[in-house]
């Protein structure tokens, strides 16, 4: 049901979008003969219209920096805003999600490897919206917040914007709060005190040795195809087409999966699922490196670095003496804290208070199917 | 040849016996191998005698009756059994009415199991395996050796389980109605558990239903008297914010405060961080500076960020307040962890400098180590009068465990080689020092189910129990204390130990005696205790001050230090009983007679010190004292004028003894 009502969504938005992504087209070639240099201050005011001035952003408002045209609350990309999603995405208590790259113009992305983020250029930004489908009792659809990072010279800046209730418009807060939400998941009511993050929460999953990073934004989870306004494409072929990246990709890309697409394999998935759901505190330079786990999908070729037959360093109880047991959940750590909702216990730490019971059945399933060590 | 090689073969197999499904038929054995093609008699073990609780659905038995006496090991850790996730039982008794004799679980390589155990000529013992885990099959072995008595652990442990208690947070273990008995709290989402405990043994449970808290104590708890009114209140560190829950001046119901700040706690306490008798809360914050919140003196606590652990990342995990430098504050540790490059991992001592004002002295007092710690367990390992630290890895990756000397001039040395930690492999992210085996020597309880108990000369000896870590309390008054693990109390079985609980109630100071530093003395020197609230990772631990005395059957005194800075002394306590003291009602302090004040001057001096008005007290005698309370000075002579020739420069305290029994003391600073 919501799956269908997430592709209509995207079709709305491809419908809207359509005479932009044209003219965009058109200006494709100018575009290429601009040199790639990275312009110390990016131009203030695009041709486009988007605006980010490094100087002022954050922006107190969401619709102050022009990403989306028409009523806000349709997040119809305006020109040079390219939506993208990754194979797998971060469970966020069931909460869907849009996602938008801008770049300045004459500005690139450039490969560094599958599994790293983009090297984006100084004025680029990444926006993500959540939302909710089927929002009791009226059953409409409720945007929470947007989440925006920005480039700057000096780094990674987070802003995040809250939605009013009128969803015209979203407000700059980066103190973090609370908004309950009730809504109907597959035929199912569920309900959460969702989490709008304030800026140390951001920052504890998006760094690398305390510095700031986006995540998602790799390769590795874009190799898949999207369904833009103007045709279905890969994302990053057609990150390339619009100017936004550099043509260095290698031939193969080592790449993840959907983890809910059942015609990959069970180990792809649930690697995918780690890595988009995980890695970001369970690999090396990030919050949790100290513990044996490196979730990253570049590493969990080696199942080891799954917890496959590792032992837990910490200890919740004499159950749980494997961080994954072969064929038996019941004796592995991580089914555990990917069931428990106590805030100490469970996994993801962050992000999550309800139990993604998709992604614990994947789990299992995995579980299962390895039946041994190796 | 032909016949050997069969005898060896035989041998060399293991005997594959159908084992019997229940305990009525169940197989006798001898020593040897023996195959169990599955798990799956109808005969289900219910007593269980190892760990990990009941989910089994059947069981194989055999009977062993040995014909000597012997030490006898029975494992499945064997080749044969490559994988096998099994666990056993074995009994004394007949089918029906067993009682353990031994078992195990896990104690095998991967999750097989061995356990050896002492057993008699003549008697039959009952072996049962059941399917907790899997019915699949597996080979286990019997082998007889002669027989080894086993080391006398220094105290056991009975499971004692509380059917009554219920609820989310079982983490506390602390008196809550100012009977200095230690209650059962256990925190829920909107109601609070209370089990208080009566000087009779029993428990009086009481559910209290609560607002629906903002937040829950998801990673931490402390308690405290933050508004003097003689029941405790709890502080709940949640991931997100701190709750308040402040109890009634009837102690039956509680009123929530919650901070509106966002804060990722961790350990917090509740401590009189500004020194004005009135306790005030901390709480470790894990991505951002350290908060607390500074009481009123009405139990209106305002929120503080800065000067107690500014890392901008955070990374502070567990704080301990401690006096490690004897001046009578409290100084802070900070056990820090942090992943990546970062330097949030570095521990850190903030020193109280008395005047409301921390000083980072972490790189000065060698304390300044990356290991990823949650928690570090302070004690007096060495008896000499200074808190010595043993900071618990919870992984190795930037160092394993160390325990740190206090030298007592500020700084600490590295002791651990040697101290047995350096060969503990276990990680944990609690670490907490008591003195449970009350030989006069702390011991730390942290990873493994392991309580390492201490030797007095910071060398440390592993012994493993059915329990975690847990709060710790006495819950049955007997001056041994007790490990609390949800709903179920492992009560120390006593030992042959002589002992003293030393309750505190505050009256110029914070009412629970937080900060207080208490002293014994007696044929063993010195031992001392910090009273904290908030003391490893997560647990609330008794208020109460206990300590062991080994088989020694007197303390010549107890010397308690408030942090208002009152000295109460009391002498010859009786021992292996509580003793309650009042701020104040054994007082160390010179006073006004016939309106005339006994004052010491000059003070701070060099050479001679004089006390005034010293003629108008019937003295006895004069003692001068170390802060380490050290004797160092003693005179039955009537002279008001007093020679400090010999005395290191320093501060100490005077002690007149009057002929009627009473005693004043004032302290004062040799130059």
């Amino acid at each position: 049901m919501n799956q269908q009502r997430t592709e209509t969504n995207r079709l709305i938005i491809s419908v809207c979008a359509v005479s932009a992504f044209a003219l965009m087209l058109l200006l494709i070639p100018s575009c290429k003969k601009k040199p790639t240099v990275e312009p110390i201050t990016p131009p203030v005011e695009e041709e486009t219209g988007v605006s980010v001035d490094l100087t002022t952003v954050p922006y107190t408002k969401l619709s102050d920096y022009r990403f989306f045209q028409g009523d806000l609350k349709n997040q119809t990309p305006a020109e040079r805003v390219i939506p993208y999603e990754p194979a797998s995405g971060l469970f966020t208590d069931y909460a869907h999600k849009k996602r938008f790259i801008w770049l300045p113009t004459g500005t690139q992305a450039t490969y560094i490897s599958d599994s790293e983020v983009l090297d984006l250029p100084v004025g680029a930004a990444l926006i993500k919206t959540f939302y909710y489908d089927d929002v009791q009792p009226a059953g409409n659809t409720r945007i929470i917040e947007t989440r925006i990072m920005i480039r700057k010279s000096s780094g990674w800046i987070f802003a995040n914007y809250v939605w009013n209730t009128e969803q015209t418009e979203a407000y700059l807060d980066s103190n973090g709060s609370y908004t309950n939400v009730s809504w109907m998941q597959n035929g199912q009511p569920k309900s959460t005190a969702y989490r709008i993050p304030n800026q140390t929460e951001c920052h504890t999953c998006h760094k690398i040795n305390d510095q700031p990073i986006p995540i998602g934004i790799k390769p590795q989870n874009l190799n898949t195809d999207y369904a833009y306004n103007d045709g279905t494409q890969n994302q990053l072929q057609k990150l390339i087409a619009v100017g936004y990246l550099q043509n260095t990709l290698p031939g193969n890309i080592v790449s993840t999966v959907n983890y809910m697409d059942q015609t990959k394999s069970i180990d792809e998935r649930f690697r995918s699922y780690v890595d988009i759901n995980c890695a970001h505190c369970h690999s090396e330079g990030k919050h949790c490196d100290y513990r044996p786990m490196r979730l990253a999908f570049s590493e969990t070729s080696d199942p080891i670095n799954l917890g496959l037959c590792v032992e837990p360093e910490e200890f919740i109880n004499s159950n749980l003496a494997y961080i994954i047991k072969p064929n038996d959940k019941n004796r592995s750590m991580m089914y555990y804290r990917l069931g428990s909702t106590l805030p100490s216990e469970r996994m993801p730490l962050l992000g999550r208070s309800i139990v993604h019971d998709e992604g614990l059945q994947l789990l299992e399933d995995w579980i299962s199917w390895k039946q041994t060590c190796n | 040849m032909k016949i050997n090689f069969t005898f060896f073969l035989l041998l060399g197999m293991p005997v594959l016996s159908q084992a019997q499904n229940t305990c009525a038929t169940a197989v006798p054995i001898t020593a040897g191998t023996y195959a169990v093609s599955a798990v799956d008699g109808t005969d289900v073990p219910t007593v269980i005698c190892a760990t990990n609780g009941t989910g089994q659905t059947a069981g194989e038995w055999y009977t062993y009756t040995p014909d000597a006496n012997y030490t006898v090991t029975i494992t499945t850790d064997l080749a044969a059994s490559a994988g096998a996730d099994t666990r056993f039982h074995v009994y004394s008794g007949v089918c029906g009415a067993h009682v353990c004799v031994s078992g195990d679980d896990d104690g095998g390589s991967g999750l097989t199991s061995t356990a050896s155990f002492n057993v008699t000529n003549g008697t039959t013992y009952t072996i049962a395996f059941d399917n907790r885990w899997t019915s699949a099959g597996f080979s286990f072995e019997l082998t007889e050796s002669p027989i080894v008595v086993p080391p006398t652990p220094p105290i056991t442990f009975t499971a004692n389980t509380f059917p009554s208690i219920s609820g989310t947070y079982g983490l506390a273990v602390t008196d809550m109605n100012g009977d200095f008995l230690d209650d059962i709290v256990t925190v829920s989402s909107s109601s609070v558990q209370i089990l208080y405990q009566q000087i009779s043994g029993a428990f009086i449970t009481t559910n209290i239903p609560t607002t629906n808290t903002m937040f829950q104590p998801s990673w931490s708890m402390a308690i405290g008297d933050i508004d003097k009114n003689g029941f405790n209140d709890m502080l709940y560190g949640s991931g997100n914010g701190v709750t308040f829950m402040k109890a009634n001046a009837t102690g039956t119901a509680y009123t929530e405060v919650s901070g509106t700040e966002y804060v990722f706690c961790q350990r917090t306490n509740f401590v009189d961080i500004n020194n004005d008798g009135n306790l005030d809360a901390f709480s470790c914050h894990d991505i951002d500076p350290n908060v607390y919140y500074l009481n009123d003196g009405s139990g209106n606590l305002t929120f503080h960020q800065g000067g107690l652990g500014d890392h901008p990342e955070g990374g502070n995990y567990g704080s301990i307040w401690t006096d490690y430098d004897n001046d009578g504050d409290q100084d802070l540790f900070i056990a820090k962890c942090r992943g990546g490059a970062s330097t949030a991992k570095i521990n850190e001592l903030h020193r109280n400098n008395g005047d409301g004002t921390f000083t980072d002295v972490s790189i000065a007092s060698n304390m300044a180590d990356p290991i990823q710690t949650w928690s570090s367990a302070w004690n007096d390992y060495n008896n000499d009068g200074w808190m010595d630290g043993v900071i618990g890895a919870s992984s190795t990756d930037d160092g394993p465990h160390k325990v740190m000397k206090n030298n007592g001039n500020g700084t600490f040395s590295d002791v651990t080689a040697g101290s047995g930690w350096d060969t503990n492999p276990s990680l944990n992210i609690e670490h907490v020092s008591f003195d449970f085996d009350n030989d006069g020597f702390t011991d730390v309880l942290g990873g493994g189910n392991k309580i390492m108990f201490g030797n007095g000369d910071f060398t440390f000896f592993p012994m493993v129990y059915a329990f975690s870590n847990g709060a710790i309390g006495d819950l049955n008054n007997d001056g041994f204390l007790d490990i609390r693990n949800g709903n179920t109390v492992y009560m120390s079985d006593k030992n042959d130990n002589n002992w003293i609980t030393i309750n505190l109630q505050g009256i110029e100071s914070n009412s629970n005696g937080i900060g207080a530093r208490v002293e014994i003395y007696g044929a063993w020197g010195k031992q001392i205790r910090d009273i904290r609230s908030g003391d490893g990772f997560r647990y609330m631990n008794t208020l109460n001050a206990h300590f062991g005395i080994g088989t020694a059957t007197m303390i010549d005194s107890i010397m308690i230090k408030w942090p208002s800075g009152h000295i109460d002394q009391v002498n010859n306590p009786t021992i292996n009983e509580p003793l309650t003291v009042v701020e104040g009602s054994h007082p160390l302090s010179l006073l006004e007679v016939d309106g005339k004040k006994i004052a010491l001057y000059p003070n701070p001096t060099m050479d001679y010190l004089t006390i005034e008005n010293y003629d108008l007290l019937d003295a006895s005698s004069i003692q001068i004292y170390t802060q380490m309370g050290e004797r160092v000075f003693e005179t039955q002579k009537k002279d008001s004028k007093i020679s400090l020739t010999g005395l290191a420069s320093g501060r100490y305290f005077l002690v007149i003894q009057t002929k009627n029994g009473e005693k004043y003391s004032e302290s004062f600073i040799k130059m």
